[in-house]
Parts: C-alpha cells; structure tokens; sequence
C-alpha cells in the first residue's frame, strides 16, 4: 500500500512538470522588487507566448546585480543605476553589464490614509528622514512622533529615494525602521498611523496615501511632465547585448501589449 | 521534609505539568486554527461564474454547456446594468460641461469597481493582465468589491492636529437626480443573479500551476518543489549521514581529532539557517558552479548540508543503543566488522535512523532561508524531473513569504497564502507521520 502511494507520487511529480522540460533552458531573472510585478508579468505573457520558461525571483537590485556579475541570471532587474564599483567588478569577472530601461516610476510618499498631513516639501521629508523633525506638528500634522520607515541597504528604492530627496552622503535616522519589501512597507504604513514610508507607484493601493510632494500628486501625468519630482527609471541588465529570446523577451517593453501591461500594473510605460 | 509538605508540592507540580500542557495546547489550536479554516478556504469557496470562466479558458476545465448557459442567464441581468451606464453616459454628452467633468471624475471610481466585480465592462478594450480579464472568482471578494461600488471610503481630514475617522458615504448620493441612480440599488439587489455563486471545490488549487503571479490557479509548481528540494536534500545527506554515524561510533578511536569532529557536529547542528543558505550561494554556485544559476541541485545541496549534523546525532544515538550483546554474538560467532555492523546493527538501529532522517526531511521542506539564494524564484513553471540540475523552482515556504511581503497585490489574495501555509504544514504532517508508521512497521518486523 504505501509502496503504491509513494510510486504514485512519484509518477506525478515525474509527469507534473514533463511538458515543460522539453521547452530548452529558459530566461532567469533577478533582482529588484520594485520592478518584481513587471518582470513576473512580462514572464507570464512571454511564457504564454512562446512556451520559454521564465523565472523570476525578486531579491532586491543589489542582489540581482550581483546574480549577473556571477553569471548567475541571464536578466538582472534594477531600480536603480549599477554602481560603477559593480560595473567594474562585472569587467573584472568578464561580464559586461547592458542597460535597457523597462519602464518609468514614481517613488511615492506614503502615510497612513488617517494622517491629515496635507503635503511635504522635498526638504521636509528630507528632515524627516535625516532626523530633524520626529513629531508631525512639525511639517503640519497632529501631534504624534513620526514612526520612519525605510529599505534595507540593498534595495534600489531606498538609493533612488537618498539621491533625491536626502542626497546620497546624508545619514538616514538611525531611528528609522528597516523593511525589507515595498509591499512590507506598504503593510507597516498601512497598519501604523503615524508612520511614513516610500514605495514605488506600482504598488500603491487604497490601504495608503500617497501626499503630494512640492504640492504635486504623484501620477502618470505628473511623472511624464516632469513635475512630480520623485521618479526614476527601471532597468533590466543584461551581459552583453542580448540577442534571440533574450532580445525578444526585452523588447517587449516597447510593443503596445508590453505597454500595456507596464500602465496596467501602475507603472509608466517609456 | 515534612509528609505534608510533600504532598503539597507533589500536587502543585502535577498542576504545573497539566497547566503547561494546556497552554500548549490552547496555544496550538490558536494557531492551527485560522490555518485550517482559511487553508480550506483556498480549496472550497463560493465560486462565481467568473471562476469557473477562468477555469475554462485557462485549463480547458468544467462543462463548457453549462457555462455558456450560465453566462447567457447572468448576462441578461448585466446587460442591464451596463445599459444604465450607458444611458449615463450618453446623458454626460447633453450636460453643461463644467457639471459633466464633475460627474465624469466621480465615475471614474463606479466604473473601476464595477469593473472589479464583474469583469471588463463590454465596449472598453479588457486588460492584458489575467487580473483585469475576470470579475471577482470568489462570492466573500465580490461582496467587498460590492461594498465598494456602493460606498466611498472618505478620511475626514477637517482638524489637521488629530488622526482622521474613516467614514462612507453612498456613492448613489452624488448621482442623485440622474440616470445612474437606480444601477446602485439594482446591482445591489442583482449581484447574485449577476455572479451566480454557488459552493465550489477547487481541487486544481493543488494540482494547477498559478494564473497571473499567483492571483488565480494553483500552487503545483510550489508543491513539487518543496519535495525535490526535500527529497533532494535527503538523497545527500542520509547516505552520508548514516555513514559518519557508523564511522563515529564503531570506527573513531577517541582522540583529540574526534571529540573535535564531534563538537564541530554539534555546532554546525546550531548554525542558523540563514548561514547555511549564503554558504551554499558562497560554495555551491559561486565557487564549484555546481549550476549556471540557482538550482533544485544547489538548494538540495545546501539544506543537505544543514540538516547532516542532525541525521547524523540521530543515527549515532540509534546504533549506540543497540544493545552491546548483538554484536558481541555476532562477532563471537565469527563474523567479520564490516559485515555485523551491516547484517546485524544497522538493521537494529534502523528504526532510529529513519525517525531522523524523517524529521530533517520534514525540516528541509519548511526552511526558507537555505533557499533563497541557492533555490527558490518566486514565479517559475513546474519543473520535470530532468531539469532539477540546471533549474530553479518555487517553493511553498519562500513564497509564503512572498506572498506575504512582496506581492503587489498582497491583501487580495490572502486566501492562496492560506492554502499554501496549509499545504506546507500539512506535507512536514505527512512525513513526520508517515516516519511513526515506518517505525512501527520496522519494529514489529524486527520483533518477528
């Protein structure tokens, strides 16, 4: 009896992926959770589309560019630059990195939806995440300390947003809270009322608020016109120019159903 | 001491022992619980049309007739409700413009909800996402996604030195006096007939592949992995295990080499498991290249590494109690070392040997870290056999953890994290279980 059970176990697992074996070696790719959604997206459709697996884990940009220096993932995704301490340890290694843009995004601002705080400046939130202010009565709010949240050292967010808000040198509160994830974030902010946190655009949903920053909503529009300060771009590197699937799979940020998906995921379409 | 005394302090230890184990217990129903009853839930729902829509165009499932039939029946009551919208919207048009733009941003949300609830609304192009091609699969979702078509959430951020109070406001009210008003009370009323609910076992939660990174279909990709990592991991580290056991107990002279072993065993059995895994990303990938990228191999490797220390105290501890006599007849009766530690401990201690290697099996199906550099993606296909030395796969227990994290749409689909957490649990169940029975087995046989 159980020697049936076990054999029958077996033969499913043996059966279970069978159909996709046969497709070659597939597309790996690594890195930012940010661009994470896009890249499991653009996955499922290409998967769909031509039968090539394609997996995706999302380990942060600083682990993706370190899964391609080691030739580890055929596509690290970023959402940031590579450093050129990175590019120089990809040469070293004889890799060479080959930026492609997927898709614009906006790093939004977001507060608990039970915060009154009506806007910051850039300088204000610069303050709150240096340490000078710790209470909101300080930037317009109600009287309760500000609970800071922000990314561990190796996520792209986390350097996009010190390059535009704080600048790269500045020391970011060591009262700040570290998360790992922008959807931990987006949990921590959601579920604590006096805190605040970034995260990219894509990911915002009604459990939060994103505040307008210099006065301006983050949106589509506002990205794309330049008045919403905070964006940056995503990427998908590469070793070397990519060509055959690997061209085709990154050319999909251009086609209209690539586009599509970009926009329908909350992110902005180049 | 005092007969009294004694006895007193008997008791209250014995109330001592029964309070803990209640705790225990109280503590571990607490935590079984809403595993169980929202585990099921990924399994057995109320699903709507839109579900078994899905479940047809993605996997060929279900009785094509009847949907048809069914989408026929809910279509009648839909038509409806987008007729009201469009007699809306063709109101807009003959509207003053400044009052028109004003109902135009308020719609704005209706039509996201509506959307939400039912699927594309009929002459807008649909999503290229799964996620935006189907309505809502579950009765308990659509009736949020209801709430929300009916109600706006609204923060009153009058007094800006206190926290705001959420309140709702019936979206019908703005729309007062205008075509739209009765598409409020009528898809309220409808939205049964409009979704036709009814009870639903989703078998393929454990035996489809996921659908749109995990927001509909199943989670076999992640179950079959979890047992080649496991298996995996077992393969390595038994046979090696078991092996080092013999040679620490029947072979090793006590020296300063061994007792260093022994302890170096003993540390590495504490090490976290976070260690393990950048080890294995470290030595595995990095140094041998054991495979190009992550692999079922490297994470095998890695939670073999980790769970050797304990294969190996378990096997040790098993051939150290086979009682001395066994194997002083069996070399009395002229049998050679090799051959009595085959023929006559092995087969005593096995039962020892198996409850370990059983319980580390159970433990390399639910760590997480060991396999996060070395293993795991977060969406990935079903992987067959002949891709495991070459391939990375999903796994139950990282992307429970993505799911609960990382995933964009994370508070929606609770219900799959649920499932998986169950799945998980309920596999360690299994083979810790199916190690008693073993055991049992081998030590009724053993008896003769």
């Amino acid at each position: 009896m159980m020697k049936r059970v076990l054999m029958l176990l077996i033969a499913a697992l043996l059966l279970g992926g069978a159909d996709v074996s046969a497709a070659g070696t597939g597309i790996v790719i690594d890195g930012s959770t940010t661009v994470g959604p896009i890249a499991k997206s653009f996955a499922a459709y290409y998967m769909k589309k031509t039968g090539v697996a394609v997996t995706v884990s999302e380990s942060g940009s600083g682990n993706g560019a370190k899964s391609l220096i080691n030739g580890a993932c055929d596509i690290a995704a970023m959402s940031r630059d590579m450093k050129p301490q990175e590019i120089a340890a990809a040469r070293k290694m004889g890799v060479n990195p080959v930026q492609h843009v997927a898709a614009l995004d906006a790093i939004a601002i977001i507060v608990n939806p039970a915060n009154p705080v009506r806007g910051l400046t850039r300088a204000q939130i610069a303050g709150i995440y240096t340490g000078r202010y710790t209470n909101w009565q300080q930037v317009g709010g109600p009287n309760a300390r500000i609970v800071v949240i922000q990314r561990e050292s190796n996520s792209g967010t986390q350097e996009s947003f010190k390059t535009l808000v704080t600048g790269k040198a500045s020391q970011i509160t060591r009262l700040a809270e570290t998360q790992a994830s922008n959807g931990a974030v987006k949990n921590r902010v959601s579920t604590t009322r006096t805190s605040i946190g970034f995260i990219g655009m894509g990911f915002v949903d009604s459990s939060v608020r994103p505040i307008p920053v210099d006065g301006v909503v983050p949106t589509v529009e506002s990205v794309r016109s330049g008045t919403y300060p905070l964006w940056r771009k995503l990427y998908f590197y590469t070793n070397g120019v990519p060509v055959g699937q690997l061209k085709e799979f990154l050319s999909l940020s251009a086609t209209p159903d690539g586009m599509r998906i970009i926009s329908e995921l909350g992110y902005i379409s180049r | 001491m005092n007969l009294g005394t004694r006895k007193v302090l008997d008791r209250s230890f014995t109330s001592l022992g029964i309070g803990s184990i209640v705790v225990m217990a109280l503590a571990l129903l607490v935590v079984i619980t809403p595993i169980v009853y929202n585990g099921l839930g990924a399994v057995f729902f109320q699903g709507t049309i839109e579900h078994r829509k899905l479940l047809q165009d993605e996997f060929h499932r279900g009785d094509k007739a009847q949907l048809e039939r069914e989408i026929e029946e809910s279509g009648r009551y839909r038509m409806e409700a987008y007729r009201m919208l469009g007699e809306f919207e063709a109101e807009l048009e003959g509207m003053d413009p400044v009052k028109a733009r004003q109902y135009r941003m308020q719609l704005g949300p209706v039509k996201t909800a509506l959307q939400g609830l039912l699927g594309p609304i009929p002459g807008e192009e649909p999503g290229i996402l799964t996620r935006f091609r189907y309505g809502q699969t579950r009765w308990e979702k659509a009736e949020e996604k209801l709430h929300e078509l009916l109600y706006e959430s609204k923060w009153d951020y009058s007094d800006p030195n206190v926290m705001a109070k959420e309140y709702f406001v019936r979206r019908a009210e703005s729309f007062e006096g205008t075509s739209l008003l009765p598409l409020f009370s009528y898809v309220e009323q409808n939205a049964e007939k409009m979704l036709l609910p009814r009870f639903t076992a989703y078998w393929g939660f454990l035996f489809d592949k996921s659908v749109d990174a995990h927001i509909f279909g199943g989670i076999w990709p992640e179950i079959q992995g979890t047992f080649f990592l496991a298996i995996g991991a077992m393969l390595f580290a038994f046979p090696l295990g078991v092996v080092a056991a013999i040679y620490f107990t029947e072979y090793a002279k006590d020296n300063l080499f061994t007792s260093m072993l022994r302890s170096a065993n003993s540390t590495l059995a504490g090490v976290p498991s976070i260690v393990f895994g950048l080890f294995g990303l470290a030595f595995f990938i990095n140094t041998l290249k054991v495979s190009e990228s992550k692999s079922v191999l490297a994470g095998a490797l890695t939670l073999a590494i980790m769970i050797l220390p304990t294969i190996i105290r378990a096997a040790e501890e098993a051939i150290l109690s086979v009682p001395k006599t066994y194997k002083e007849a069996s070399l009395g009766l002229g049998s050679t070392k090799w051959n009595t530690i085959v023929t006559v401990i092995l087969p005593a201690a096995l039962p020892g040997i198996i409850t370990g290697g059983v319980i580390s099996l159970g433990r390399a199906a639910g760590e997480t870290a060991p396999i996060i550099f070395t293993a795991a993606v977060s969406v990935g296909s079903a992987i067959g056999l002949a891709d495991v030395l070459s391939s990375p796969t999903p796994a139950l227990s990282w992307n429970i953890y993505n799911l609960a994290s990382e995933h964009e749409m994370a508070s929606e689909i609770r219900h799959v994290q649920y499932g998986m957490v169950l799945a998980l649990v309920s596999i360690v169940l299994l083979l810790n279980l199916s190690a008693v029975l073993l055991r049992a087995r081998i030590t009724k046989k053993l008896k003769g």
